[in-house]
C-alpha cells in the first residue's frame, strides 16, 4: 500500500496544511499496519525542503523543482500531478485541503483518474479494510463517514485537522527527482494581478490566529463593531466576523468565520454578540476556549461556549479593554 | 455574454438544530416539512451572473436537476432578473452521484450551445464535496477558475476576483469558461421582486429529459469510481460552561479578565 501527499511549496517554506496532510497520511499508514508515505514536492527552488518531509513523516520524496512551478498555476500542477499518479500508481492519495490542490486540482484529477473523492475531511479511519473518511455536512449540522472507491482512494485533508509530526532528524527516507513534462502544460487561466489588502484589517488576519474576537449582528451597526475592534487591539488578536457582520460590511468577508466563510481553531475564540447559528459555529467550533458575551442566556452560542457572559455588550468592552491595558 | 448558472436546490439551511433530523436508513437529511431554497452559493452565483448581464448587456439563464419542487427556486431566480429558466428531469437521474450529475449538466450545457461562462456554486448546501463544478469543466473541456467571487469582461475576456488570505487575486481567462462562486461583500444576493415574482410564475420552463439530452442511462455515472456515504450521524455537543457572573457589567468584565489570565488563555 503506498499513499501520496501533495506539498506545494515556496522556496521559503513548506505550508503548515501540506504538513497537517503528511500527518494525516502517516496516521493512515499507521492504520492499515504499515504503508509507505510518499510526498510529492512541487515548486520552484524547493528541492532543499524534501529532507524536512522526510523528518515530518514522509518515507520517501519525489521532487518536481521547476520556474515554471514558481506561481502555483493550478493547470500546471494539476498537470505534475497527473504525470506523477501515473508514474508512482499510488493506491491512496491525500491532498491538503487548501484552495489551490484540495479546491480546484484535487476534484479534476479525481475526474481524469476516474476515480472517487471525498473532499475536506477532518478525520479518518480504517475499519473492515476500508477507509472511512469523516467530515462535517449538512453546514456542520451532521458528520459523515464516506468512502471513495476508484483506481486510486483521493481525499482531501482540512487545515487543522491533523498535526504536524515533530521534525525526527533521526527519520531516513528515499529523495528523488521525478521527470515531468511542463513543456505540454500552460495557465489556462493565469493570475494577473494581486490586490493586498492595505486597511486596518492588514495584520489581524485569522488564518491560524492564537486569539480571535469576533463580533455578530448584536454589534448593531458598523460604530458597534468598532468595539470588536478595538478590543481585538488590547489582545493583539485577530479580528473575525459572523455572516450578518460580513454582509453588513463591517468585516471584509475574508475575516468571516462560518460555512461560508473560514473554519477557525485558535486557542481563544472571543464572541460578541453572535448568536452562534450553526452555520457560523462550523466554522469556530473547533477552538480551543469559545468565551461568548451575549445579552441574551438563551442564544444557541450558551451550548457551545465554554466561557459565557451574559449582558450588552456596551456594559462590557470598555472595562474589558481597560483592564487589559493594566496588565 | 450569455452566462448560466447551474443551480442546486438544498433543504432551507436555516431549519434550526433541534429541528433537523437525519433517516438512517437514507443516510441524508429528513426532508420533513422543511422549504427547499435555492443553495446559497447557488443564489450568489446568480447574483454573479446577473451582474454580467448587467455589465456585458448579455444574457442569464438558469439551469438546475430536480423534480416539480424546483420550479419555486427556478421562479425565484426568474424575478430576480435570470431571463431563462430550465430544469432537467429524468428518473434515471435521481441518484446520480457528482461523476453522474456533471455528465448530465454537460449534456444540458452542450443543448444550449452558445454559452460563454458556466457559473456553479463553489459547494452545494448539502454533503457539500464541492465536486460537480470541476467535474463539469472536466467533461466540457473549460478553463476552469474556483472560488471565484467577482467577474468582469475585459477586452474579449474575463477577469476575476478570488479572495484569498492577504486580499485578492485576479485572474484571467478567455471564454467559454467555467467558473465556482463563493460569497464576499460584491455579491449579496438581490431580492426578487414582488413584480418579479408574477412574471416568472407566467414563464414557460422548457423541461428536458435523458432522451432530450441524448444520454444514455445505463451509462451514468463511472462504473470504476463511487463516493458512498457510509455513516451519517448528528455529533454530540455538550460543553460544560463556566458563567462569569458579577453585579455589574464592569464587575463580570474584571471577573473575565482575571479568569482568562488564570486560565492562562492571554
Amino acid at each position: 500500500m503506498s499513499i501520496l501527499t501533495l506539498c506545494t511549496a515556496s522556496s521559503e517554506e513548506i505550508p503548515p496544511v501540506s504538513l497537517e496532510a503528511l500527518a494525516a497520511a502517516r496516521n493512515l499508514s499507521d492504520q492499515l499496519g504499515g504503508g509507505d508515505v510518499q510526498t510529492l514536492l512541487v515548486g520552484s527552488g524547493v528541492a532543499d525542503h524534501a529532507s524536512a518531509l522526510i523528518h515530518r513523516g514522509a518515507d520517501s520524496v519525489f521532487v518536481v523543482d521547476d520556474p515554471k512551478l514558481e506561481d502555483h498555476q493550478a493547470e500546471l500542477i494539476l498537470g505534475t500531478v497527473e504525470q506523477a499518479v501515473d508514474q508512482l500508481s499510488p493506491d491512496v492519495v491525500v491532498f491538503p485541503h487548501d484552495h489551490l490542490s484540495g479546491g480546484h486540482v484535487a476534484p479534476r484529477l479525481a475526474r481524469r483518474l476516474k476515480t472517487g473523492i471525498v473532499t475536506d475531511c477532518t478525520g479518518l479511519e480504517v475499519r473492515d479494510g476500508n477507509i472511512r473518511w469523516l467530515r462535517p455536512v449538512y453546514g456542520g449540522k451532521a458528520v459523515a463517514y464516506m468512502i471513495a472507491t476508484g483506481p486510486v482512494q483521493m481525499a482531501t485533508m482540512r487545515a487543522l485537522a491533523f498535526e504536524p509530526l515533530e521534525p525526527d532528524a533521526s527519520r531516513e527516507g528515499v529523495v528523488e527527482t521525478l521527470d515531468i513534462n511542463l513543456d505540454a502544460l500552460s495557465a489556462q487561466v493565469p493570475v494577473v494581478d494581486q490586490i493586498v489588502e492595505e486597511d486596518e484589517f492588514a495584520g489581524r488576519s485569522i488564518d491560524r490566529a492564537d486569539i480571535i474576537v469576533s463580533g455578530g449582528r448584536g454589534m448593531g451597526d458598523e460604530e458597534g463593531f468598532e468595539n470588536v475592534k478595538k478590543l481585538a487591539e488590547a489582545l493583539d488578536a485577530a479580528i473575525g466576523g459572523s455572516r450578518p457582520a460580513a454582509d453588513s460590511g463591517w468585516v471584509p468577508h475574508s475575516h468571516l468565520v462560518g460555512q461560508t466563510g473560514k473554519i477557525v481553531a485558535p486557542q481563544l475564540y472571543i464572541a460578541i454578540g453572535i448568536s452562534g447559528a450553526p452555520q457560523h459555529m462550523s466554522g469556530a467550533g473547533s477552538s480551543k476556549t469559545i468565551v461568548a458575551i451575549n445579552k441574551d442566556e438563551d442564544a444557541p452560542i450558551f451550548k457551545a461556549a465554554h466561557v459565557g457572559v451574559v449582558e450588552e455588550w456596551e456594559n462590557i468592552i470598555p472595562t474589558l479593554i481597560e483592564e487589559l491595558k493594566k496588565e | 455574454m450569455h452566462t448560466v448558472v447551474c443551480m442546486k436546490q438544498v433543504i432551507d439551511p436555516e431549519v434550526p438544530p433541534h429541528l433537523f433530523e437525519i433517516d438512517p436508513e437514507e443516510m441524508k437529511q429528513v426532508r420533513g416539512t422543511h422549504p427547499l431554497v435555492i443553495g446559497q452559493y447557488s443564489e450568489v452565483a446568480i447574483e454573479v451572473a446577473l451582474q454580467l448581464k448587467e455589465k456585458t448587456d448579455g444574457k442569464a439563464t438558469v439551469l438546475t436537476m430536480g423534480d416539480e419542487d424546483t420550479v419555486e427556486s427556478l421562479h425565484q431566480a426568474l424575478a430576480m432578473g435570470v431571463d431563462q429558466a430550465i430544469r432537467i428531469t429524468d428518473p434515471a437521474f435521481e441518484d446520480a452521484d457528482a461523476f453522474g450529475r456533471a455528465h448530465i449538466l454537460a449534456a444540458a450545457l452542450h443543448k444550449i450551445e452558445d454559452f460563454d461562462v458556466v457559473l456553479c456554486g463553489r459547494q452545494a448546501g448539502d454533503i457539500e464535496l464541492g465536486l460537480v463544478g470541476p467535474f463539469l469543466a472536466e467533461e466540457l473541456e473549460l478553463p476552469c477558475a474556483t472560488i471565484i467571487a467577482n467577474i468582469d469582461p475585459h477586452n474579449g475576456k474575463v477577469r476575476m476576483r478570488r479572495p484569498v488570505d492577504i486580499g485578492y487575486e485576479i485572474l484571467e481567462a478567455s471564454p467559454p469558461l467555467l467558473a465556482t462562486i463563493t460569497n464576499d461583500e460584491s455579491n449579496v444576493p438581490r431580492y426578487a421582486s414582488v413584480r418579479g415574482m408574477l412574471a416568472a410564475r407566467r414563464a414557460e420552463i422548457p423541461v428536458w429529459s435523458a432522451d432530450d439530452l441524448g444520454i444514455d442511462t445505463s451509462q451514468l455515472g463511472l462504473s470504476s469510481a463511487q463516493i458512498m456515504m457510509d455513516e451519517i450521524f448528528i455529533p454530540e455537543t455538550h460543553v460544560e460552561i463556566e458563567i462569569i457572573g458579577g453585579e455589574t457589567g464592569a464587575n463580570k468584565a474584571r471577573n473575565l479578565v482575571d479568569h482568562l489570565r488564570e486560565e492562562g488563555l492571554i
